[in-house]
């Protein structure tokens, strides 16, 4: 693939994830409680898509969520759960429990090294750790290296080049240029190393606003670019919106009911589309979020 | 003045953390996140605090939140690192100190935070490892916590999965694995602390309410305990005051039982000054 030219990459949300196949390693950016791809994830969802192999660090409901709606053949993620707040994950475990998925846990600093071998082109970077430990039982692919300098023995984790990336991000213009903030976690290198980067975009501005702002993937990464407001919901996008911590709870409690329940969740908030989930989650609810700026007491309250 | 065993188990992690040292936590971490904070305002002032998943350079958060990639945890640094910046600075030997945890601990300080039961088959897929298994092998020195020893199920003999690393795994010890960091130096429980003299755990301070027969009865491998065994030190009032204004949503909490969090401890005769 050969860097994008600048042109006007506006999609929707149904176009652009229809480029996404069945069975496509697809790299989820962000990471657990910020800048998942939400919108993205619902669409694939609503596509029904299958057999998806997903690659991340560490994450939460996107991936799940992905899990509970049949979606994922392969999980190979650093960490999938809720953190000590709202534990563990509970599609993801259920589905590992039961072996209706692989599970090839990664390690967020070797999962840097496949990266970055796919964004220099080479087959595999060597890594120090992961020897000794079972990590590398659940990875038949890393291979044993004797360095010809030093004589240390090192891991060989070959190049990951994801056929996807699915990015979101505050603003963006129309030819793809992205600002974020902090953390990027392992965005700019999957969009380096992917064939493909979709990004979803609270908020289309203009190329001047962009690069004012900063422009931290460029639009020559990205293939096309979509329009989502509260497209990482219930995920933090900051600066426009925290975290939700009240919706997750409630998704956590419907995955941990099982089928049922599970079902209902994706009927009120995936199955309507983008627009009718914002509803869903109401007006007054998406403003508290946004309004996390307005004093310390302000945003603090969202976490209680 | 009174405290509970949530407060003064993480006095007892920021006290782990020594003068001038880069350090850092990984994410769902709360005890060990208010821990190096409470140090930073207390023992070690001069520390390089590495923030969890904003990866934020000696941040001065409002509150700790339930998540640890929110954006709160920046507040008030001048610079976060990008996620590679602080792995590789990790790799190569600059970060002197992780916390780790996981739902198994072995003698030799392994950790499992993958499964419970067979890897292909788990009886309990857990949330996994991060960047620990590469992590554990580099950093100069390990803190390992838990707060759910006394279930029994936590210190075990042998983890059912390795994930991050101690001193030595059925394939070797770290010299033999190539492994550049110090490995665990402590493991801090809600019954007590051990040091890893030799690579293995060793009881040295107990909390004044716990026995050495109880911490046996909930440890799954032979304890051994040093001779001059020590009621841990209480936290200060300095201390105290840290823990309370770093975490005033309690997020530290959510790591305990509400059995242990009816654990309270008052200063009183007998016991060292706490001032």
């Amino acid at each position: 693939m050969s860097l994008h030219p600048l042109r006007d990459k506006r999609a929707s949300l149904a176009d652009a994830i229809a480029l996404v196949p069945d069975g496509a390693i697809v790299a989820l950016g962000g990471g657990l409680s910020a800048r998942l791809p939400m919108a993205g994830v619902r669409e694939l969802i609503r596509q029904g898509r299958r057999g998806l192999h997903l690659v991340g660090s560490a994450h939460s409901i996107d991936v799940d969520l992905l899990v509970a709606a049949g979606a994922v053949r392969r999980c190979e993620e650093s960490y999938v759960g809720f953190e000590q707040d709202l534990g563990l994950a509970p599609a993801y475990r259920r589905a590992a429990e039961a072996g209706s998925i692989e599970v090839a846990e990664s390690c967020c600093a070797t999962m840097l090294a496949q990266l970055r071998a796919a964004e220099m082109g080479l087959p595999f970077l060597p890594v120090r750790g992961v020897r000794g430990s079972d990590i590398a039982t659940l990875h038949p692919e890393y291979a044993t290296i004797t360095c010809p300098f030093t004589g240390e023995t090192l891991i060989a984790a070959p190049a990951l080049r994801p056929d996807v990336a699915l990015l979101h991000a505050p603003s963006g213009d129309r030819y793809g240029n992205l600002h974020l903030e902090q953390p990027y976690v392992l965005d700019e290198r999957f969009a380096s190393a992917s064939r493909m980067v979709i990004a979803t975009v609270d908020e289309l501005v203009s190329t001047e606003e962009v690069a004012a702002a900063g422009v931290t993937i460029p639009g020559h990464l990205v293939a096309a670019t979509v329009v989502a407001p509260y497209g990482a919901h219930p995920a933090s996008c900051y600066p426009r919106y925290a975290y939700d911590r009240v919706h997750l709870r409630e998704y956590v409690a419907a995955a941990q009911g099982g089928p049922d329940d599970l079902d209902k969740y994706l009927a009120t908030y995936v199955y309507g589309g983008e627009e009718s989930y914002r509803a869903a989650i109401g007006p007054e609810r998406l403003a508290a979020l946004a309004g996390w700026s307005d004093s310390t007491s302000a945003w603090r309250e969202l976490f209680s | 003045m009174s405290w509970t065993i949530d407060e003064w188990f993480v006095v007892a992690l920021a006290r782990t953390i020594r003068p001038a040292e880069t350090v850092f936590h990984g994410f769902g971490s709360p005890c060990a996140q208010v821990a190096m904070h409470v140090a930073r305002r207390t023992s070690a002032p001069d520390m390089l605090l590495v923030e969890g998943a904003m990866y934020a350079i000696n941040p001065d958060p409002p509150f700790i939140p339930p998540t640890s990639n929110d954006a709160s945890l920046s507040r008030g640094a001048a610079y976060s690192m990008r996620f590679e910046e602080f792995f590789d600075a990790a790799i190569r030997g600059d970060v002197d100190r992780m916390f780790l945890s996981g739902g198994q601990i072995d003698a030799a300080g392994n950790t499992n935070v993958t499964a419970i039961g067979p890897a292909g088959r788990p009886k309990v897929k857990l949330g996994g490892g991060g960047g620990g298994c590469n992590l554990s092998a580099t950093i100069g020195q390990l803190t390992l916590w838990t707060t759910r020893h006394r279930s029994g199920h936590t210190l075990v003999e042998a983890c059912d999965f390795i994930t991050d690393i101690g001193h030595r795994t059925p394939l070797g010890t770290r010299a033999e694995l190539g492994f550049t960091g110090g490995g665990p130096q402590w493991l801090v429980t809600e019954l007590g602390v051990f040091d890893f003299p030799a690579g293995r755990a060793r009881l040295v301070q107990l909390f004044p309410d716990v026995s050495v027969a109880e911490v046996r009865d909930a440890t799954g491998f032979a304890v051994e305990a040093a001779g001059d065994l020590r009621t841990v030190r209480p936290p200060s009032v300095a201390e105290l005051a840290a823990v309370r204004s770093v975490d005033p949503l309690a997020v530290r909490q959510a790591e305990f039982s509400a059995r242990e969090l009816t654990r309270v401890f008052e200063h009183g005769a007998g016991q060292d000054c706490a001032c």
